[in-house]
Parts: structure tokens; C-alpha cells; sequence
């Protein structure tokens, strides 16, 4: 009976340790959920990070006609006579705006002209999204009156401002909403391909010589245990690598400072320990009596490899990918060094910018953490990050099955 | 049957050039190694040698200062390592029973189906990049180390703490000690268990007793593994360290900082001596992780001696 309450007890114990891991994984959900998941919005995914800020006036050949305004009947503050519904939004960087939700296509606010000097009047439209800074408008006397973003106050006052005392529009300050992840999904995409592109011929031909010809010798056992070396080299040190090793390499490319290229090149060396072991451990699954096979029929060993081995091992291959892909999104300290943390908007291969980890490292690591929207972007590399790990098991799944 | 001479030729030509490109390629993998360590240390033993240009570091001071301030070009990394070792091995104490025992769990005690939930739950933790679990450390971890403060009547620098990195790495060593626990333990060989089961003990007494002290040697291959990733933990880290100027840091809620930590602060600089004191700084973390895998790998010998798996 003792011995029963005891091993009760200890049992007791194991299920309270796998708990507390169960708890702190829901704690993470929990936490992202609900900090970042109200920031998700197609917005952000295409918006700029940077928001930018526009100053148009009215064009001359536009003519006004009340008349001519359509009904709204939408979300927000609608009024008939502008043509323009507002509503009042906190944005990805946690301030309070007038955002424009809809303009009407015969509204004034449809017809203007950049006054911004270097533009040129070039034509402007008042697009939904952006936050109103302050409004020039005419009052009944003809007199123009500066509507200041103070006197605006909110969606509502503004409308009703507008409603009663305008006669006409002279100009517009607006600011297109900032806070958008567009920047840094391009250059994540960007580290994926370049990384890949150098990572996979290497790894690949090193899994094949390591499997298929190396005999088990000084140099060959050195070989292997260099690259199970990187396995545990931390990131930051690759980092550190990639600027001294591989800048010159991507200056012979065209790059003037610390770029993209330079971050996937870094990246790639990073991805060769796992596209090398999962590569290799689909060619170990491979029956040895299909390369038998293939070579009592007189093919070279080169031909049974690329024409009969390498197609079984293709899941293999899939899964190294998939796991460097999900590698990529996640890494961030070692492209602090080899990217910057400079998150830019139209990233170029030979252009700094941020992926989205090293974006979160970036707004996180300023003077005022942006929590909700390091959350949301947190939520979305996670989603990407927990789905690339389920197709993996699939895969693995399928290879242990493949040939038995 | 008729042989295509010049065809004959050409393939075996073609399987000369794939063995040697193959191999080629093996080497330049496996050279990437030598390439990192050779580079590291050449930019980061430069700034000790005389004639270094921004005006030598003294070797000796720098590896034993307590003070670290870029402002003041005063670098000292002695307390650094220190708060680095301590923070690691910390984070060590705290994770290493909660992963044996989730190991334990998964492997031998839990019910099929939730045994296999369970390492989904441990594979989804170890697929969490560092930089999400320094969010979640910045936005709950610090909160519960001021709350825990609170309580000792003691006001922390917003969260921010030794506490909170130790709790961070804890979580993030974790799916690696469990995953190379639970692969240990399944290695165990079935007859010691049946033997053990058949003298009369009970399953959970042959669980603690027998599986193990016969998967003591993989665990322990897991904890160094663990350690090195907690020593080289940079971006989540430097997210709660707080980077003190002054060290070591001993008190749980003081702000600490670590190896990683200074080699990310402040990164306005792309050359000087600011910059190239973060390869020395690298080139330490690297000496740090080498020793500290190596003495764990003599106390893992004396320990596998008499282990089965």
C-alpha cells in the first residue's frame, strides 16, 4: 500500500512538470492572441512601416456639386456634404487618429494636387486608411480657416465642423497609416530564396558524398565532424562571420554596406548543417538493392545517384527545405550584424532591411517597445513556423513508410 | 551486343568529375567551421596587439574587468562571463528536472494519445524562434518577476532582471533537454526494464530506478547541448538582461548582462575599437562554450561509465 501511495506521488509529479511546459506554451498563445491579434489586417501585411505624410490642395479644375454626392451608409462618420466618412482608430504605433474610411468618387477630396514642393501638383486622392493631420476649408464669408488637429478632436467633431461652417475645401494634411510588415515580408522572401539557392547544391552534394562514397577514414570522419561542429555554433557568432568572411564577397556584387545578400549568404552557411543531415538521413533510407539494381545494369555511380537515389530522397530533401525555411523566418541574431535594423519599406537584394524577426528585435529594442505590434507579427511567423512543422511530420510520416 | 566506346569514356570521365565536385563541396562545408573560428579570432585578438590603431586594450584587464562602459571606452568582460556562466547554469537547475520528468512522461507513463500530444507540445516549443520567446519575456516574464518582487518589497528596473533571463532560458532550453531525454530514455534496453520488472519492483519504480540511470548519459548529452544554446541565446536575451555597466550580478531582480547582450547593444558603429571589441567579446563567447563542453564532456564520461544507453 506504501509502495502504491508512492509511485502514485511520483507519477503525480511527472504529469505536474508536463504541465507546467503545456501552461507556458498556452501562456505564449495567449499572450500574442491577445496583444497582436487585433492589429492583423490585410493593412498590415501590404502597408508601409513608415507612414508618410501628404499636403494637397483642391485642384483648380475641379467644380463642386453637392448634388452630385452619394449616400453612405458604412462604419463611421459620414458626411453628405464632403463626400467623406471618418472614424477614429489607434495606430500600429499606438496613436490616437482620424482615419478616413470612406471618400466618395465626386468628393473634393478625390480631386487634389500635391502641394509638397518636388511633386509638382502632381494628382492626388485622398485614399482610405490615412489619418487627417489638419484641414484649410472655407467658411461662409470666404475667409479660409486652418481646422488644426486639436480643433478637430475626434471623427465625429470633425465631421460636424465640416457639415456646418465649410463652404468650400482649400487643402488637406493626411498621413498614410504606417506600422505595415509589406518591407520585411519581401526581404524574409528575399533571405529564403538567396539562402537556399547557395545552401541546397552544397549540402546536398556534401550529404551525397558523405552517405554514397565517403569510406570511413581520418579525413572523411574530420569532415563530418566540422560540419556537426556548426550545428552548435551560435547564431550571433555567424553574424559575426558573415560581415568580416562574406562582406567582401557581396561587395564584388554591387553592395556598399551591410545588405540582404550579405544576411542570406550568412543564412546559408547557417542551413547547411540541417539541409546536410536531412538529405542524408532520406538517402539512409534508401534500400541498398535499388542502387544494386542500378548498377548491375551498367550505370555509372553518378547516374544511379542522380537518376535513382536523389528521387527517393526527394521528400528528404523537401523536408531540409522546409526547416530552413522556418530557420530563416526565425533567425534574427545573426542578421542583426549582416542586415541592420533598419527596417525598410522597398528592400533590394543589396539594400539593408529587416526580416520579420529582426523587425520585432527592431521595434522592440528601441526607446518605446511596440508590444502590440511585435505580438502581431510574432503571431503570423508563428503560424507560418508551427505549420511548416506539421507538414515536416506529414513528410516524415510518408518517408518511414515510403519503403518498407 | 555492341559498346558505345567514346559513351563509355565520357560517363566514367562524368563520375570522376561528380565524386570530385561531391567531395569538394563536403569539404567546403565542413571547412565553414574553420573559417568562422580563424576570422573571429583574428578581428577579435586585434585590438590587444600593439599597433592596434584605435589604441591597444590590455588583454588582461579586459578578461578580468569588472566594468564595461563603451561611453567611457572602459572593457572589462570578467563579470560578463561570470553573469553569463551563472545565468546558464541557473537556468540549467531550473529546466533539467522539469524536462527528465516530462521526458519520463512522455515516454513511459503518459497514455498513448497523450503521450503524443504532449511531444507535439514539446516540438511546437522547440519551433518558437528566440527572438517570439523574447516578446513573450519582455511582456509576461518581466511582469511576473516585478510581481514576485513585489512581494520581497523590492522594485526591479521595469522586469528587466537576471531573474527574467533565467526564467527565459529555462523555457527555451527546455524542448531540446526533453526531446534528447525522450530519445535517451526510449533507448533503454527493454530486458533491464523486464528484469527490473520481474524482481518484483513496480512500473514507476522501474521508470525512476531503472530507465533513468541507464539514460543518464544521453540526458546528460542533452543538458550540454541546452547549456551551449543558453550561452548563445543573443536577441531574446538582450530583450530582459538590462545590460548593467558593472558586475557580476549575484541578485536575482538587479538587471544583469551577458555575453550576447553587450555583443547586441548599441550597434550604431561599423568600425573603431566599439566595433571590433564585439568580435573579442564573440571570440570569448566561443572559448566559454569550447571549455565548458569540454569539462561536461569528461564529467559525462565518468558518468556514462557505468550506463547502459
Amino acid at each position: 500500500m506504501n509502495r502504491l501511495v508512492k509511485d502514485n506521488i511520483l507519477k503525480g509529479i511527472t504529469y505536474i512538470a508536463s504541465a507546467l511546459s503545456v501552461i507556458v506554451l498556452a501562456a505564449i498563445l495567449w499572450y500574442l492572441v491577445s496583444n497582436g491579434l487585433s492589429l492583423i489586417s490585410s493593412d498590415l501585411i501590404v502597408g508601409d512601416y513608415y507612414a508618410t505624410t501628404e499636403n494637397a490642395a483642391i485642384s483648380n479644375d475641379y467644380i463642386y456639386d453637392e448634388s452630385a454626392i452619394g449616400e453612405y451608409t458604412g462604419e463611421g462618420y459620414y458626411s453628405a456634404k464632403w463626400g467623406i466618412a471618418l472614424e477614429d482608430i489607434t495606430t500600429a504605433h499606438n496613436d490616437e487618429e482620424i482615419s478616413v474610411v470612406y471618400v466618395d468618387p465626386n468628393s473634393p477630396f478625390m480631386h487634389m494636387n500635391s502641394l509638397v514642393s518636388g511633386e509638382d501638383g502632381m494628382a492626388l486622392s485622398l485614399t482610405e486608411g490615412s489619418s487627417i493631420q489638419n484641414i484649410y476649408y472655407l467658411d461662409e464669408a470666404g475667409e479660409t480657416v486652418f481646422l488644426s488637429r486639436v480643433k478637430m478632436a475626434d471623427a465625429q467633431n470633425t465631421i460636424a465642423v465640416l457639415d456646418a461652417n465649410a463652404t468650400g475645401i482649400v487643402s488637406i494634411n493626411y498621413e498614410s497609416i504606417g506600422g505595415g510588415i509589406r518591407g520585411s515580408i519581401f526581404a524574409t522572401l528575399y533571405l529564403i530564396g538567396i539562402s537556399l539557392l547557395i545552401s541546397l547544391p552544397i549540402g546536398i552534394s556534401s550529404a551525397i558524398y558523405l552517405h554514397e562514397y565517403a569510406s570511413k577514414n581520418k579525413i572523411n570522419s574530420l569532415i563530418r565532424q566540422g560540419i556537426d561542429t556548426l550545428t552548435g555554433v551560435p547564431s550571433i557568432v555567424y553574424g559575426l562571420m558573415g560581415v568580416t568572411v562574406l562582406f567582401p564577397v557581396t561587395q564584388l556584387a554591387g553592395a556598399t554596406s551591410t545588405s540582404i545578400l550579405l544576411g542570406g549568404l550568412t543564412l546559408a552557411i547557417m542551413l547547411l548543417p540541417t539541409i546536410i543531415r536531412s538529405t542524408e538521413e532520406a538517402l539512409i533510407v534508401v534500400p541498398q538493392s535499388l542502387r544494386d539494381g542500378s548498377l548491375s545494369l551498367g550505370a555509372t555511380k553518378s547516374q544511379t545517384i542522380f537518376k535513382v537515389v536523389l528521387p527517393c530522397a526527394v521528400n528528404g530533401i523537401l523536408t531540409g527545405v522546409l526547416l530552413g525555411i522556418g530557420r530563416v523566418i526565425g533567425e534574427s541574431a545573426a542578421l542583426v550584424y549582416t542586415t541592420s535594423t533598419v527596417i525598410n519599406d522597398n528592400p533590394t537584394i543589396l539594400s539593408q532591411g529587416t526580416s520579420l524577426s529582426l523587425m520585432i528585435w527592431s521595434i522592440m529594442s528601441g526607446e518605446q517597445p511596440n508590444y502590440e505590434l511585435a505580438s502581431a507579427i510574432s503571431l503570423i511567423i508563428l503560424v507560418i513556423v508551427f505549420a511548416i512543422n506539421f507538414i515536416v511530420k506529414i513528410i516524415g510520416k510518408r518517408l518511414a513508410k515510403s519503403f518498407v | 551486343m555492341l559498346i558505345d566506346k567514346k559513351r563509355v569514356k565520357r560517363n566514367k570521365a562524368l563520375d570522376k568529375f561528380f565524386r570530385g565536385f561531391f567531395m569538394a563541396m563536403a569539404i567546403l562545408s565542413s571547412s565553414f567551421i574553420v573559417i568562422i573560428v580563424l576570422f573571429v579570432c583574428a578581428k577579435g585578438i586585434s585590438p590587444f596587439l600593439p599597433g592596434y590603431e584605435y589604441g591597444q586594450v590590455d588583454l588582461i584587464s579586459f578578461l578580468t574587468g569588472s566594468i564595461y562602459r563603451q561611453d567611457q571606452g572602459i572593457y572589462g568582460v570578467g563579470f560578463i562571463i561570470i553573469n553569463t556562466l551563472i545565468s546558464a547554469f541557473l537556468a540549467l537547475v531550473i529546466s533539467f528536472p522539469l524536462s527528465v520528468l516530462t521526458a519520463l512522461f512522455i515516454a513511459k507513463i503518459a497514455p498513448k494519445k497523450l503521450s503524443a500530444a504532449m511531444q507535439s507540445v514539446v516540438e511546437l516549443l522547440a519551433a518558437v524562434p528566440s527572438v517570439v520567446y523574447g516578446v513573450f519575456a519582455s511582456g509576461v516574464i518581466t511582469g511576473v518577476v516585478e510581481w514576485i518582487a513585489s512581494l520581497f518589497g523590492i522594485t526591479t528596473f521595469g522586469g528587466s532582471s537576471l531573474l527574467a533571463v533565467v526564467l527565459l532560458l529555462a523555457i527555451m532550453i527546455f524542448p531540446t533537454l526533453t526531446s534528447m531525454s525522450i530519445t535517451a530514455i526510449r533507448a533503454v534496453d527493454p530486458n533491464l526494464e523486464q528484469a527490473s520488472l520481474a524482481l518484483g519492483a513496480t512500473k514507476t519504480q522501474t521508470n525512476f530506478k531503472i530507465c533513468l540511470t541507464a539514460a543518464k548519459s544521453g540526458i546528460f548529452a542533452g543538458a550540454i547541448l541546452g547549456l551551449g544554446r543558453a550561452y548563445g541565446e543573443a536577441t531574446a536575451v538582450a530583450m530582459v538582461a538590462g545590460n548593467k555597466l558593472f558586475g557580476p550580478t549575484f541578485n536575482p531582480f538587479d538587471i544583469t548582462r551577458t555575453l550576447t547582450s553587450t555583443m547586441l547593444a548599441g550597434l550604431k558603429e561599423t568600425t573603431g575599437l566599439d566595433y571590433d571589441i564585439r568580435f573579442s567579446v564573440g571570440l570569448v563567447l566561443i572559448v566559454v562554450i569550447f571549455f565548458s563542453n569540454w569539462i561536461l564532456n569528461m564529467v559525462k564520461k565518468r558518468i556514462g561509465r557505468n550506463s547502459v544507453a
